[in-house]
């Protein structure tokens, strides 16, 4: 395929191995990440998608080690470019931040401090990782050339947050957050404040900026339209857990985890209305997930089987892994079977 | 930006003479309201020590005529803020040929100093403590001290006053108990010396405003941490490796001071009303005194005086935070248009 030779580096800049994410209730620990493992390649754009609560933000700060209290992470390994970013000390990690992680944050516009101008907030994270800078000149020169690169004008070198529209906003902390060419950036929500115009326009830009400085870029995002003209694989979640990886057009052409046909499914056209297909069965409590497959109480196809193994990822094609019993080689028939019936119902 | 636009100035002016003069009126009115005048009880008075005045109607009627009190009502009120205007509080109806000005002359200097240093180390000092309670990175044992310097906090200035008088002025007489300087020191002069002996006379005074006062800034301003710890340019300042002092410093108290500086300008009449119990208890030479002595000898021109100057100086106190703000928080300036 095209998309993957044009991205198709093989170098893993960001792997996540058995990533297990609770948050402490007195009722017991919720999971909301799940033991979730997959690598990020260089150059790659990968778009994290699920229901809102299924754990794609608590994945995405629990890499860049900012989940908050009552949430802490269980087990796990995050590599970036070969540095454990758990075993970090604090001052070490400190430094790690911004230089091997990045994140254009949901919600931007309460994302920047409201009492410091806008150039400051892209200098103290400059000058905190770089030392100080005595050279003014050639700051404000590197500040402008960020806010070219994301189409900012001049003239918001010194104004303050208050004084931008949330698009402007937005584009700073895409500034801000290569401001030192960090590996990876991980966007979280990036677009979801937008209207769907300035959606685009920063979507692109998030892009252009990432083709430019070459990171590996990680989104985050519900709207499946907007994430499958920007990302080159997809990652969907259900439940904290990790049900399929995949090209972003073999997603669309061809779903294979019974979860993603649904939602795809459920995208309505202007052509045509459609039901929510996912409407089957009961949400489990995040505190007692049901035994074996994650998703079996709302699977369509779901058989005993289910119920008492775990669904290892399954390597289904290039770069494309699924977590079902399906496509295990055992129960090849019951999948013909079962996609037969599905989709003539 | 930074600048505020001329609107906001002249709004918050208006807003300070606003006060002034219904304050004025007020102070001119609430008087008139009470039946009898203060020369009749004055002369009744005289009358009383003395068994028996001779012409008490002459002489009221000469003092009433004296101090215009036979004008209408409206001619009386348009001198007195003519007179106002022109600094002539008119005079002390106790120590009669002594004029309030001079009275408050001698004593408002004394008050501002007291009340400012002792504002500027509580607000320092509480707001330090309130965020150092909120703060991730403090040690421990700062955390479980800082509360229990707060006990003072639910005493009221008064009490807390006499007690540290008894501690360090009586039991441990490390402090002097009383006044604001030696009478050694015939009158104010300026040497090192006598500002030496200032400092060591108002260290006690001072100490007592503090003591009750900064506790309510550390619990307000570790509310404010905490709110500000849970907004979102807090989880990106993490998330961009900054260093944890500066964050402290520059994206969590800068936003936390700010409710707080409203919150100063809002209670600065009240401080005021603890101050003269303070004053009284250090026996201090500055308003606090001489408002009560004032009202122990009834010396309604004196009362009404001092309660003018304390309004005054409150508003001027407030409307310079009010003019400060919009150098503090760059957002106030747009939205005063």
């Amino acid at each position: 395929m095209e998309k993957q030779m044009e991205n198709g580096s093989e170098r893993v800049v960001l792997k996540v191995e058995k990533l297990r994410i609770h948050y402490a209730t007195p009722q017991g620990d919720v999971i909301a990440v799940s033991d979730i493992s997959f690598n990020l390649y260089e150059g790659e754009t990968l778009g994290l998608v699920g229901e809102s609560g299924c754990g794609k933000s608590t994945t995405a700060y629990g890499i860049l080690q900012l989940v908050q209290p009552p949430g802490y992470i269980v087990n796990g390994s995050i590599e970036v470019d070969g540095t454990e970013v758990l075993d970090l000390s604090e001052e070490e990690l400190r430094k790690f931040r911004w230089t091997g992680l990045s994140l254009i944050p949901q919600g931007a516009m309460n994302s920047l401090n409201p009492t410091m101008r806008v150039k400051d907030q892209i200098i103290d994270v400059i000058e905190s990782h770089e030392g100080k800078k005595s050279d003014k000149q050639s700051m404000r020169a590197r500040i402008l050339e960020l806010f070219q690169n994301v189409g900012l004008p001049n003239r918001i070198y010194n104004m303050y947050p208050h004084e931008l529209s949330g698009g402007m906003k937005q584009r700073v902390c895409i500034a801000m957050g290569v401001a030192l060419h960090p590996t990876v950036v991980i966007a979280d929500e990036a677009t979801s404040a937008l209207d769907v115009v300035v959606q685009r326009i920063v979507a692109q830009t998030l892009v252009k900026v990432k083709d430019e400085i070459g990171v590996s870029l990680i989104v985050i995002g519900h709207d499946m339209g907007l994430l499958a003209q920007i990302v080159d694989r997809i990652a969907v979640m259900y439940a904290g857990k990790m049900v399929e990886i995949a090209p972003v057009e073999n997603i669309y052409a061809e779903p294979l985890h019974p979860y993603t046909r649904l939602l795809i499914d459920s995208i309505p056209s202007i052509k045509e209305r459609k039901p929510l297909k996912i409407t089957e069965g009961i949400t489990h409590d995040p505190r007692n997930p049901p035994s074996g497959c994650i998703f079996r109480l709302r699977c369509p196809f779901a058989w005993e089987h289910c119920a008492e193994v775990e669904p290892e990822p399954i390597d289904a094609e290039y770069k494309h892994e699924v977590a079902c019993h399906l496509y295990d080689e055992r129960f090849e028939e019951r999948r013909a079977n079962a996609f037969a019936t599905f989709a003539n119902p | 930006m930074g600048a505020f636009s001329l609107n906001y100035l002249v709004r918050r002016l208006l807003v300070f003479f606003l006060t002034l003069w219904v304050a004025a009126t007020l102070i001119f009115i609430i008087p008139r309201l009470a039946p009898g005048d203060p020369i009749t009880a004055m002369v009744a008075r005289l009358t009383q020590q003395a068994g028996f005045v001779e012409n008490a109607d002459l002489i009221i009627e000469g003092w009433r005529e004296r101090f215009g009190l036979n004008d209408p009502v409206y001619v009386q009120y348009l001198r007195y803020l003519t007179g106002l205007l022109q600094g002539d509080l008119g005079y002390s109806l106790a120590r009669f040929p002594s004029t309030v000005s001079e009275l408050v002359g001698r004593a408002l200097p004394w008050t501002l100093g007291l009340v400012g240093v002792a504002t500027l180390i509580f607000f320092s000092v509480g707001n330090l403590c309130g965020a150092l309670l909120a703060w991730g990175k403090t040690p421990r044992l700062v955390k479980v001290m800082i509360p229990m310097s707060m006990i003072f906090t639910s005493i009221p200035p008064l009490l807390a006053g006499l007690l540290i008088v008894y501690v360090f002025g009586f039991l441990i007489p490390i402090f002097p108990q009383a006044y604001a300087y030696d009478y050694n020191f015939a009158r104010p002069e300026l040497t090192l010396e006598f500002f030496a002996n200032v400092l060591y006379h108002g260290f006690l005074p001072a100490m007592s405003i503090v003591l009750v006062t900064f506790g309510y800034w550390a619990l307000g301003m570790r509310g404010m941490m905490i709110t500000i710890e849970g907004e979102d340019y807090m989880i990106l300042a993490q998330a961009k490796g900054l260093k944890p002092f500066y964050v402290l410093y520059r994206y969590m108290i800068r936003n936390a001071i700010l409710p707080q500086m409203t919150a100063l300008a809002v209670s600065i009449g009240t401080l005021v009303n603890g101050v003269v119990l303070v004053e009284v208890i250090f026996s201090y030479n500055g308003m606090g005194t001489l408002i009560f002595t004032a009202l122990r000898e009834q010396d309604f021109g004196l009362i009404q005086g001092t309660s003018f100057i304390l309004i005054t100086t409150s508003a001027l106190a407030v409307l310079i935070i009010d003019l400060s703000y919009p150098l503090i928080d760059p957002r106030i300036s747009l939205e005063g248009r």
